[in-house]
């Protein structure tokens, strides 16, 4: 993976790099811990709280808390500057419900800029997928990391 | 006052605030459930050793906390989106509120848009964004 040192050419990452799948597992939730996520943070609806309810399920914004295996895709740079979490973003379409695969893709979704007078920053959002075994789409997980770049030495 | 319907939602009504458990029990309790079991959020002086101001709470456990305020007040929201910031640490054992305004609602579709804060007791804004909810009429 090269290091680069010069300012982020964001046309040609968002031409190699943008909606195309990078990493893609599949998963089974576990009823209890998807209770116990919930109940921790003071959720009170009995679908998300009883695993017993015939509506179980996930507690909605439960998508951001899964992580790809492999952060950037293959080949992506690395950069000087300092790399923090900007945001989360999730949106749930469907219920994912306890004991059924899941199927989880990431892709870069988006890359752009921002310029104040301190600098630029550059931001990079990843964007998980969730469907089901049937093909339906469950979701969608954003996870935007930002970069302040320095000046060049 | 509980919303059941569309037509309770009113523009610019503050949800009910709620103060959530940030425990170190409980906060360790949602990082085994969420598998995000680390020591920068379940043990202080481990955090403490990273250079942070003691263990943190994940920006998922507050995602969560603003979901858990919805639902409190609209028992029957669908969430659609929760879109948030982490401006700043929320930091473990300490004391934060839970806020949320209505800011738009669209009568045709029964989507409801609120805007999220978490604040602190000196009413700093550590976390914030949107959410886009679906009440029934």
């Amino acid at each position: 993976m090269p290091n680069v040192h010069e300012p982020i050419d964001v046309e040609s990452l968002r031409d190699q790099f943008l909606n195309s799948v990078f990493d893609e597992y599949e998963l089974v939730l576990d009823a209890q811990k998807l209770a116990d996520y919930a109940k921790s943070c003071g959720e009170t609806a009995q679908k998300y709280i009883d695993t017993s309810n015939p509506d179980f399920q996930a507690p909605p914004t439960f998508g951001s808390s899964l992580q790809p295996k492999v952060r950037y895709p293959k080949g992506f740079p690395t950069f000087k500057g300092l790399g923090m979490d900007a945001g989360k973003a999730v949106s749930p379409s469907k219920p994912m419900r306890a004991g059924e695969p899941i199927t989880v893709k990431t892709h870069m979704h988006d890359i752009y800029t921002k310029t104040g007078r301190s600098g630029r920053m550059v931001f990079f959002v990843n964007r998980m997928e969730f469907s089901n075994a049937n093909g339906d789409t469950l979701g969608a997980a954003d996870t935007s990391i930002v970069i302040r770049e320095k000046p060049q030495s | 006052m509980s919303i059941n319907h569309l037509s309770e939602v009113e523009f610019g009504v503050e949800l009910p605030t709620f103060q959530p458990d940030t425990s170190l029990a409980n906060v360790k309790k949602f990082a085994i459930a969420a598998g995000w079991n680390s020591p920068r959020f379940t043990d202080h002086e481990a955090a403490r050793k990273e250079g942070l101001p003691g263990a943190l709470i994940p920006g998922i456990m507050s995602q969560g906390f603003l979901s858990a305020m919805i639902h409190n007040w609209a028992p029957g929201a669908e969430i659609r989106l929760v879109d948030t910031i982490f401006r700043a640490p929320c930091v473990v054992d300490e004391r934060y509120h839970i806020n949320g305004v209505v800011t738009d609602i669209d009568e045709e579709s029964g989507e409801v848009e609120i805007d999220l804060t978490v604040t602190n007791d000196a009413q700093e804004t550590r976390v914030f964004g949107t959410a886009k909810v679906m009440i029934a009429n």
